[in-house]
């Protein structure tokens, strides 16, 4: 029940935090951005509107927006923050398939209207993806050794227990690397541009409108939460903001937010081919956090 | 026993389905409903004899041969019937699969190809039941012959001719291996019977020898790297129902050939023998997908996942291994289930991918994807049941692929243990960042080769031509996408039988994995909370796409509008869409050291050289092992050839002249002086 709870929380707070992470660029950059709820506003807007639909599309197009976002939702209730970790619940190599599982939905997607566009998209995101994958597993296993499991409740109880180390340090760093890439935001993709060349996640999904596009926005922003969740379970733990957990955990998300909103600001996109390299820092990062343990 | 009594019918039926096609030649239509009807009740009988024996126990069988090396016996054990049952599952689906497939081939040598697949079967199933070395080496023989004629069916094509070849000669390499094994061991124990060849009365360093001898001769069966060569030219070459049951089942007897000698011959060893088989296996694992993923060619792609899954298997067994040693029997069960439970996935997934794209080769009569598109319009249930061995391909959950490698996973999590210190941490951690990268360029290849066949504008009149499978080819292909479902949804049955599977052996305990709840896979460790349940997944998935529908729905039902695809304002066509080249391109890039791909950009020059011209876009694919590994062999070959042929004139004189001086030398040699 309460992972229910925690999904449908992850889900109706997600759009919030895409808005913050806005506002703080903003801040940033000197001008007025969009209001934080702007996100919200966005979504509501595309669920009342009609689609344009491609006659070249089939099924596959119609149904990856509902995977997409199932998908997404399953891995939201994984996340140990208040959902229980037991009877099969909180495995990390599910996460992190449930999340691939909607990716590969969203390729196919992508390929099916035949756009030059959405393959590309498509191309790119599996491209990152594969790059992603053994960076995500190195950083995850730095813990999951420890705890002898990967189950994620576990896994996070093991990071508590134990004290600050130059290792975690070393994870964490990686881990944000992952982060970034994984959730498609500067250095790796820019989220808010729709410049053919340069686009990634918004190249995939080009061709979508309406209800679809809004669930797939909505999708991307929950997976976003998802990943910050686990950067603050597995690398930010104990209570520095006091002892209540949710306003822990929600402070937590916001200091997450502000230095995404930095990591943006103050970068700027890498070429596609400079990608590789800047995941395997995070992949060195990773074995380094590992042999120092 | 019932058991035993069906094996020898099914050893009858098999024979019987050799023998008919002599006398049903002339009329194509019936030997291939003759032939391939015995075929199936044999298979049918196969899976029923697997489970009496897992459900009454093993069973001894003699077989009434009259050979020169002692009496020849069968035993079905549960390691035995695991891979019959295997054997069983997939022959009743290609069988089924057969009879509407094989009407391609009435006017090519229908009967010929009707008695090798039932001869193939029959060798499948004496392979892995016989219990005698000497039976053991000659079913294998067959196997390797008759698959090795059946990838060499449509000689007329000169490519098939030179996989056929090329399989002939390394199945050849590797049966040497796998007789020097045998022998060893042989010679050592002083019998022939399997149930007397133990490892333990040779010494350690034949024992070694033994070990090696054993990886590499199976190893070349099952398509390990460097070894693997010929499995991506063979496969595709024969036709596809025999390309499913060569990479679903053929290849894993190499697998019951490891399990028996690593698990019952030879017994645990020392730990460099499992390191060696983990680090094979990683590098199989990522060169077969790697290379899956640049290939355009619909059936070598599968051939190629196929060395990847049989590095995933090999992982499994390497894992396994290491526990052993170092007596972590728990461990070592969970490690084994795992290799054993991805096998009987790869068996079927594997066969229904081979199916499918048995099913577009046979509608669009080309196996290169980029020739292909739009087919899920023209072949609906044929792209779901693609849709669904993709899926399972790629490991994703709710299905089967995923809980096998989940499982390997776990056994590759506890390797830590029995390695110790940082250097067994660092290289488990390596090796779960490369399998995952395996499978993320699994799934990326699959998105691939089911987005380029079926999504999207068909790219050549073939593809716009295309009609849907006949309806028996749709049965045989939704029962095995139905059994992906259920073995990913219903791990309990499998891990049951795995474990009983695993029962005897020594060194290992994999009880603990089947005393779960039907739906979850656990780690056998104290641990209460870890493991994965189908069953949440499933409900997970769909109360969001609960949530989803709500969202969708919220404002009321939608109007679609029809709008072409967004192509800058040009009126689409196929030209525009992106193909596999293009989509491995980055990938081919930054791997670029172990793939060396060359591009070549051909220009027609007859065409305005300033506009509208006309480009060509190759790659060409060097292959690493190729380049280092067979090319300098092959020209120290022909160079010794060459050598060789100075002293060869074909002048009889001359011949005699060597005779007489060999004498000579001999003669004085052979007094001592």
């Amino acid at each position: 029940m309460l992972s229910l709870i925690q999904v449908l929380g992850v889900i109706l707070l997600a759009p919030l935090v895409a808005g913050i992470i806005k506002t703080v660029k903003a801040m940033l950059q000197n001008r007025r951005g969009p209001k934080v709820f702007q996100v919200y506003f966005d979504l509501i807007k595309l669920l009342a509107k009609d689609s344009v639909v491609s006659p070249t599309v089939s099924w596959i197009f119609k149904l990856a927006p509902y995977i997409y976002f199932a998908s997404t939702a399953a891995a939201a209730a994984l996340v140990p923050v208040v959902a229980s970790q037991s009877s099969g619940l909180g495995d990390v190599f599910t996460l992190i398939y449930l999340l691939a599982l909607g990716r590969f939905f969203l390729v196919l997607a992508s390929l099916d209207a035949g756009s030059a566009f959405g393959g590309m998209g498509g191309a790119r995101e599996m491209f990152i993806a594969i790059l992603v994958e053994p960076a995500l597993l190195l950083s995850m296993m730095t813990i999951a050794f420890k705890a002898q499991s990967t189950n994620l409740g576990l896994m996070a109880s093991s990071v508590e227990s134990s004290s600050l180390s130059l290792a975690y340090v070393f994870a964490a760093i990686a881990f944000f690397i992952i982060l970034l890439a994984e959730t498609g935001r500067i250095p790796v993709d820019n989220p808010d541009t729709h410049l053919e060349l340069t686009m990634i996640h918004e190249g995939m999904i080009l061709e979508y409108s309406g209800r679809s596009l809004a669930l797939i926005l909505w999708a991307s922003a929950a997976k976003q939460l998802i990943m910050m969740l686990l950067f603050i379970v597995l690398f930010l733990p104990g209570n520095i903001f006091g002892t209540v957990m949710l306003s822990d955990i929600a402070l937590k998300v916001l200091l997450v937010a502000v230095a995404i909103g930095i990591a943006e600001t103050s970068t700027n996109k890498l070429r596609l081919f400079k990608v590789p390299s800047f995941l395997a820092v995070s992949c060195i990062l990773s074995l380094l956090a590992l042999v120092a343990q | 026993m019932i058991a035993g009594k069906l094996y020898y019918l099914i050893l009858l039926l098999f024979s019987t389905g050799i023998v008919s096609v002599f006398f049903t030649r002339s009329n194509a239509k019936l030997t291939n409903y003759t032939a391939h009807s015995i075929a199936l009740v044999g298979s049918t009988l196969a899976i029923l004899c697997a489970s009496f024996v897992f459900v009454q126990g093993q069973v001894d069988v003699a077989l009434p041969m009259a050979l020169p090396f002692g009496p020849i016996g069968g035993r079905i054990d549960y390691l035995s019937a695991y891979f019959l049952l295997m054997i069983g599952v997939v022959g009743v689906a290609t069988t089924i699969y057969a009879f509407a497939y094989s009407q391609e081939y009435y006017h090519c040598r229908l009967p010929l190809m009707a008695g090798l697949y039932n001869t193939f079967l029959l060798s499948m199933v004496l392979v892995v039941t016989v219990s005698h070395v000497v039976a053991f080496i000659m079913a294998w023989e067959v196997m390797s012959v008759v698959s090795f004629l059946l990838v060499n069916h449509e000689y007329e094509k000169k490519s098939n001719t030179r996989a056929a070849y090329i399989y002939v000669v390394m199945t050849h390499l590797g049966t040497i291996f796998i007789i020097t094994a045998f022998l060893l061991l042989v010679g050592g124990t002083g019998s022939m019977d399997f149930s007397q060849l133990k490892g333990n009365l040779v010494s350690e360093n034949v024992r070694n020898i033994i070990f090696i001898c054993a990886l590499l001769g199976f190893g070349t069966k099952a398509g390990m790297v460097p070894v693997h060569i010929w499995l991506p030219r063979a496969h595709p070459a024969a036709p596809s129902h025999i390309s499913a049951l060569m990479s679903g089942v053929m290849i894993k007897t190499a697998i019951y050939g490891m399990c028996r000698f690593f698990l019952e011959f030879l017994g645990p060893g020392p730990v460099w023998w499992g390191i060696l088989i983990l680090v094979l296996a990683i590098i199989t694992a990522v060169i077969g997908a790697l290379y899956a993923f640049i290939e355009h060619d619909i059936k070598r792609v599968l051939a190629y996942s196929s060395v990847e899954n049989i590095g995933i298997i090999l992982l499994g067994i390497g894992a396994g291994m290491v526990f052993m040693s170092k007596q972590e029997p728990f461990l070592a069960g969970m490690a084994f289930a795992a290799a054993l439970y991805h096998v009987f996935n790869h068996a079927i997934f594997k066969s229904l991918a081979f199916m499918g794209a048995g099913a577009v080769l046979q509608a669009a009569h080309t196996k290169d994807i980029e020739q292909l598109g739009g087919l899920i319009k023209k072949m609906p249930y044929t792209a779901v049941f693609c849709l669904v061995s993709s899926l399972a391909i790629a490991a994703l959950p709710p299905l089967n692929g995923f809980i096998s490698e989940w499982l390997t996973f776990q056994g590759l999590l506890f390797l830590p243990q029995a390695l110790a210190g940082i250097t067994g941490k660092a290289f488990s951690a390596l090796l779960m960042a490369l399998l995952g990268l395996t499978g993320a360029l699994a799934a990326a290849c699959f998105v691939t080769v089911f987005g380029i066949t079926f999504l999207a504008k068909p790219r050549s009149k073939q593809a716009k031509e295309a009609v849907e499978a006949s309806p028996v080819m749709l049965v045989a292909m939704g029962m095995l996408a139905t059994l992906c479902m259920a073995l990913g949804l219903w791990p309990g049955a499998m891990l049951a039988i795995v474990s009983q599977t695993l029962m005897n052996f020594p060194g290992i305990d994999s009880n603990g994995l089947a005393s779960h709840n039907w739906s979850v896979v656990a780690a056998p460790t104290n641990q209460s909370d870890g493991g994965i349940s189908t069953v949440v997944i499933i409900l997970l998935l769909l109360s969001g796409c609960v949530v989803a529908i709500v969202l969708h729905s919220l404002f009321g039902k939608e109007k679609v509008v029809a709008g072409e695809t967004w192509t800058c304002g040009i009126i689409p066509n196929y030209h525009m869409e992106y193909t596999a080249t293009g989509f491995s391109k980055s990938i081919r890039l930054v791997f670029k050291s172990i793939v060396h791909s060359h591009y070549e950009t051909v220009v027609n020059s007859n065409d305005n050289q300033y506009h509208g011209r006309k480009l060509f876009y190759h790659v060409r694919i060097r292959y690493l092992f190729v380049s280092v590994f067979y090319n300098p062999i092959n020209k120290g070959i022909i160079r010794s050839a060459r050598f060789m042929k100075s002293i060869q004139t074909g002048s009889v004189q001359m011949y005699v002249g060597y005779i007489m001086v060999v004498t000579v030398v001999i003669l004085i040699w052979s007094t001592g002086w």
